[in-house]
């Protein structure tokens, strides 16, 4: 590759890069959340582990029935995670510093305010409503699970045993049931006994949330999980104990999933529809310059050739001429020669 | 440009990785912040004593001085071995006398330690560190010290007082001239002040001040130095001579036991009233420093105070008079002052975050099973209804108006707290129990279950039977009602309280954030008042409370 080339990639690449750059700040815009979109509100110090929240979601959405029912609570000696079965579940936490007993913590989707799930999904199955909850469209899934791997919170799952209609399956926040005027409430929070779980709009919860802390002080940890986490979520969680303690992940900070990934998706069309013109283009340009070249070294030879040829016959006339001329020369002195022989050779020959 | 030498280069990049990684690994070992550190030993003493004098050179020496005192024992060597003796007194430094010059400490310690080690190890016995091993006692990573205080609580206190091992002194029936005492401006002399003994602390603080010595220093020159003379003399119960004998968990479990031991053979199984001249009873108010009684009546009704019975229920006199035994508006003026830390007076009585305070105090008595099952539910920020000051607060009378306690003699306000203490009633109150349904049927999740019949009538019993033996509580609770608002919260106090359903409607609403829907107001009140007080049903037994509906 000649230096010339090489400095022009180098400038395209440049200026991709440059051109990426608006792109990105476009995709990281700050967004908090739908205003008045609703979520849940999860209080640790008030959940019994009961499981009825388990037996309202399952009945509500119509799920298989459970293995052993929901009112056998040794269920929670082991830590379950949401299936394809069911979309929430509750775990206990025992022997956690601090905690006179042990705390439940009911597990299901966040719904957060930039999901995860939907970011990596390329068919755009997942949609963040603007009431709040997440749902997906099973017209549109092409079963890649891409939404299982990008879930902070580990909540898709996939019914494997499903041979010829798998599902995507996780909590709705029961957005059909409640824009359909069928429900008031999620099935979870209408059969919760204790208000553990209450719905209402997000900014109503954390007001909820903070006259909770304030009115028992030192009862709570001074945090709401999911005001902020992974950029926020529908779902909001308050507890007396550290939220890593039941099992709520501390790791996650504060940036919302797409925005980790925006900024390299967004340069993907770039890259894709500049560069190749960008870069044919510089090698058309190179190309036509080589052509050019070409031809004017051929024109140039050309005359060269022209021009040594005409020197050359020039230099060939003029040898001719000069022989021609010697030639005479001698000529006429051998014959000028011979004549004066010829005048002194009777005299001699007389004697 | 001359070569550089590539064995050096390398050197130099193995140098910055070795460099980085035990950067990488030390911030990799740091703590998480709030975890324990791990625990020492309460005989750890660290010997920093050239730091004053400048940088140290090496750490800082972690030196355990029950090991070496177990060791001289052994070796039938006493204390002098490593202190020496001044102005008849055993020094609590090591080997020297006051004016040691600084220079002179390093070969000191160097000297005597590394030198008794030495010999120790020549007689072929075990010894500490010799010459050489210096990282061995310059410790750069000590244990931090379980040290706990020493403390002195009145049982302890009894103890000192009744001890035959500490005798009076010829001008007193007591020997309390044995540890407390004053210093004599005028003599220059320390002095026994009889009806002025003060807790230590008055005088000894956390440092050294105007020739003051600071408490570790004082209570070790009186306690120890005590215990070591009657360990001398042969006296049955000298106590404790090492380090953990006061200052480790085990040692202050021995003490504890044997206070004990002792309360059980006392009359009554109490420690006797300290005598010193305290009232029974007190008339709380607030009394000028300066006697300026010319203030206006515009201060609240002043409290009548059970002084003696209050003595009962605490550790310490310091349980309340955490600084000194004068009274609290000496320190605590009505608008704060510096010698306070301008705490005001109102706050020393009622700031609910000091143990200190009365109603700091009464609030951590609602923390035992009987009383938190209902004390749990009240909001810890409410503000308690106005008429319960006047629980405390009560009334002198037409003739003697709030304010004028202050131109009382101490001795005429203690009469007029006695007496206004003998009117104050002595038991719970509630409405007359026949008058109280005895059997209440709540009606909710009647579509799931069958009403809930709860025995309104067990409940009111087993909450005054909680109260039973208890002073605070009974007083507390005397007005009728008072002790029915753990449930009938919210609403005046009544015998005909409104249904809960007056307030708590049907679903939660956000927009009231305290107030629960029904079915949760009374899952919410029922089952952790159960759980507080520890009583079955346990929240998950749904149909011991909601029986099944017949099928």
């Amino acid at each position: 590759m000649l230096r010339r080339q090489f400095l022009g990639l180098l400038g395209a690449t440049a200026a991709c890069a440059a051109l990426g750059k608006p792109a990105q700040a476009a995709g990281t815009k700050h967004f908090a959340g739908y205003p008045g979109s609703n979520g849940v509100l999860f209080d640790a110090t008030r959940c019994i582990g009961c499981r009825r929240c388990e037996a309202g979601c399952n009945q509500v959405n119509g799920l298989p029935a459970p293995d052993r029912p929901f009112d056998d609570l040794s269920v929670l000696d082991q830590k379950r995670r949401t299936n394809a079965k069911s979309y929430t579940v509750v775990n206990r936490y025992d022997n956690i510093p601090g905690a006179a007993g042990p705390v439940y913590r009911k597990t299901q989707c966040n719904h957060c305010l930039e999901p995860a799930c939907a970011s990596a999904c390329f068919v755009a199955a997942f949609t963040k409503t603007p009431q709040g909850a997440v749902t997906w469209d099973e017209t549109v899934c092409v079963g890649c699970r891409y939404c299982m791997i990008a879930c902070p919170f580990e909540i898709p799952t996939y019914e494997y045993n499903e041979p010829l209609t798998p599902r995507v399956m996780k909590c709705t926040m029961c957005y059909p049931q409640i824009t359909s005027g069928k429900l008031r409430v999620p099935g979870c929070v209408g059969a919760c006994p204790t208000e553990a779980l209450v719905y209402g709009s997000r900014a109503e919860l954390l007001q909820v949330a903070r006259e909770r802390f304030h009115a028992h002080p030192g009862r709570y940890i001074n945090q709401i999980y999911g005001e902020r986490e992974m950029g926020g979520t529908n779902w909001l969680y308050i507890s007396g104990v550290p939220f890593r303690e039941i099992g709520l992940r501390e790791d996650l900070g504060v940036t919302p999933a797409p925005e980790l990934t925006s900024g390299a998706l967004a340069a993907v069309p770039i890259v894709a529809s500049v560069w190749p013109v960008l870069l044919l283009g510089i090698y058309a340009v190179s190309k036509a310059r080589d052509r050019v070249a070409k031809e004017e070294t051929k024109a140039a030879v050309a005359a060269a050739v022209a021009k040594a040829q005409a020197e050359a016959q020039t230099k060939l006339a003029k040898t001719k001429a000069d022989a021609e001329a010697q030639m005479k020369t001698a000529i006429e002195r051998e014959v000028k020669k011979a004549l004066e022989e010829a005048a002194q050779g009777p005299t001699e020959g007389g004697e | 440009m001359t070569k550089r030498n590539p064995q050096l280069r390398w050197t130099g990049i193995l140098v910055f990785f070795a460099a980085l990684s035990g950067v990488c690994l030390s911030a990799q070992g740091a703590q998480e912040p709030g975890a324990a550190p791990p625990p020492g030993r309460p005989d750890q003493i660290k010997i920093d004593t050239l730091a004053a004098y400048g940088k140290l050179e090496l750490p800082a020496v972690t030196f355990f001085h029950d090991k070496h005192t177990k060791a001289l024992v052994k070796e039938n060597k006493d204390c002098q071995t490593c202190h020496l003796v001044e102005n008849n007194k055993l020094s609590f430094t090591f080997m020297r006398r006051q004016g040691t010059k600084p220079e002179e400490l390093q070969s000191l310690y160097h000297t005597n330690c590394i030198g008794c080690h030495l010999e120790t190890a020549a007689a072929g016995k075990p010894s500490g560190p010799l010459d050489g091993f210096c990282r061995s006692c310059h410790n750069a990573q000590p244990p931090t010290p379980a040290r706990l205080d020493a403390g002195m609580d009145k049982t302890l206190h009894y103890r000192h007082l009744a001890s035959k091992a500490i005798p009076a002194s010829t001008k007193e029936a007591t020997n309390c001239s044995a540890c407390h005492h004053v210093y004599d401006k005028q003599t220059k002399k320390i002095v026994y002040a009889a009806g002025k003994e003060e807790s230590c602390r008055v005088c000894h603080g956390d440092k050294p001040q105007d020739g003051v010595l600071d408490l570790a220093q004082a209570s070790h020159q009186q306690c120890v130095l005590c215990h070591l003379d009657l360990a001398g003399k042969g006296a049955k119960d000298n106590g404790p001579l090492n380090c953990n004998g006061c200052h480790g968990a085990a040692g202050q479990a021995l003490v504890a036991k044997k206070n004990q031991e002792v309360v059980a053979k006392l009359k009554n199984k109490e420690v006797p009233r300290l005598q010193r001249g305290q009232p029974d009873a007190a008339l709380i108010t607030y009394v000028p420093k300066n006697g300026d009684t010319s203030g206006k009546s515009l201060l609240m009704e002043p409290v009548p105070f059970d002084h003696k019975a209050h003595e009962k229920y605490t550790d310490s006199c310091r349980g309340c008079h955490h600084a000194s035994m004068d009274s609290c508006a000496s320190c605590h003026t009505l608008t704060g002052a510096k010698e306070g830390k301008l705490v005001t007076f109102e706050q020393a009585m009622h700031s609910k975050s000091s143990k200190h305070s009365c109603i700091g105090c009464h609030a951590a008595k609602q923390a035992p099973p009987n009383c938190a099952g209902c004390h749990n539910r009240i909001e810890e920020s409410r503000q308690p209804e106005s008429a319960t000051c006047k629980l405390c607060h009560l009334p002198l009378g037409k003739t003697t108006l709030a304010g004028s306690g202050a131109r009382m003699t101490p001795q005429q306000r203690a009469e007029i707290a006695e007496s206004m203490l003998k009117e104050r009633p002595k038991s719970p109150g509630t409405y007359s129990l026949g008058s109280l349904p005895a059997k209440v049927e709540i009606r909710e999740l009647t579509d799931k279950y069958q009403p809930v019949e709860l025995d309104h009538g067990k409940h009111v019993q087993a909450l005054l039977k909680g109260m039973e033996g208890n002073q605070l509580a009974q007083y507390f609770h005397h007005d009728p009602g008072t002790m029915c608002q753990g449930c009938h919260h919210n609403s005046p106090a009544s015998a005909t309280p409104p249904r809960c359903s007056s307030c708590h409607p049907r679903y939660f609403d956000p927009k009231h954030p305290k107030r629960p829907g029904l079915q949760a107001a009374f899952h919410g009140q029922c089952m952790g008042c159960h759980k507080d007080m520890a009583v079955k049903p346990v929240a998950t037994a749904c149909t011991e409370c909601h029986l099944e509906k017949q099928k």
